[in-house]
């Protein structure tokens, strides 16, 4: 994975309607619970599956460690969707 | 407790857009119960300005905070240093908690963010009640601690009114009839001789109608 794929476009407002890029992918965080989710999307790993680098993983100790603080901190970031799986 | 909704997002934006900083404040006691105006509703509210101000183009210093209770000095103290260097406070607290941050800090402006609606109970998880109108003269040894002053909406002292249909008040079947309430009460606790005596004239002197109130203990 490149720098370039890993960055997080800062947004740039006041924000107008745009025209998509045919490339566009949308910017996902994946909060994983350790036991279950997170366990799965390591053993997704050690069987050679592969999942899109446009979604990134944080590991959390128990999907109760959610909070609201999370997912609105990732939007702020310009993330465009949140996947909570636990 | 105090029970306070918040405002509609848009109000809230329109009030506070033109700073370039503000602290979004939390108060941590009734509020907080309601899920309205505690530190955590805050640091959610204080996120979406965040956003709000990114879409618009606005380019303002957003942080939030909050201590457990805006009505008394001492808790302030943890959060001074970040209410003083605030351009504008954007308080979640009740209106008690809102005019407290505005009379201490005299130059700085200070916002609510919540209406403050009624003085309530828990009836279960996210659903509060009114009942208690802080009318100065408590009337509810005599009618078996079902108060009509906050649960009639006439406020009837000798009641029910001709309104009152099984069990309902005329004014929405999702109300109460207070009197009604009143009645099994003292049914039940075998005290209907009660309900028999008239009630005097009430002292609303002791209300809102004696203008605002305080209340002072010797020896402080």
């Amino acid at each position: 994975m490149t720098a370039a794929t890993e960055k997080i476009e800062q947004p740039v407002g006041p924000e107008k309607p745009q025209e998509i890029p045919v490339d566009w992918k949308a910017n996902i965080v994946a909060f994983a619970c350790h036991y279950c989710a997170f366990a799965a999307a390591d053993l997704a790993g050690v069987m050679r599956l592969s999942y899109p680098s446009n979604v990134k993983v944080v590991r959390l100790p128990c999907s109760g460690k959610l909070d609201h603080s999370y997912i609105l901190r990732a939007f702020e970031r310009g993330i465009d969707g949140v996947f909570a799986a636990g | 407790m105090i029970v306070g909704e918040q405002k509609p997002f848009d109000e809230v934006w329109e009030m506070v857009k033109n700073h370039k900083q503000l602290t979004v404040f939390g108060c941590n006691t009734c509020v907080a119960v309601c899920h309205q105006g505690g530190n955590k509703e805050a640091e959610i509210l204080a996120s979406l300005l965040r956003m709000r101000a990114t879409q618009e183009g606005v380019d303002m210093d957003i942080v939030n905070g909050g201590i457990e209770r805006q009505c008394e000095h001492p808790f302030f103290e943890s959060a001074q240093e970040m209410l003083e260097g605030s351009e504008a406070v954007l308080s979640l607290a009740c209106g008690i908690g809102v005019q407290f941050v505005a009379e201490k800090y005299m130059s700085t402006p200070v916002y609510p963010a919540l209406n403050t609606t009624f003085l309530g109970d828990v009836q279960e998880d996210g659903f509060f009640t009114e009942k208690c109108q802080a009318c100065g003269d408590c009337v509810l040894g005599l009618t078996g601690g079902i108060c009509p002053v906050s649960r009639c909406c006439k406020r009837v002292l000798n009641g029910p009114c001709g309104g009152s249909t099984n069990g309902k008040c005329e004014i929405s079947k999702d109300i109460d009839c207070a009197w009604q309430l009143v009645v099994n009460r003292l049914e039940a606790l075998g005290k209907l001789d009660d309900y028999e005596k008239i009630a005097p004239v009430k002292d609303w002197s002791k209300d809102r109608a004696g203008g605002p109130r305080s209340f002072k203990l010797e020896g402080f």
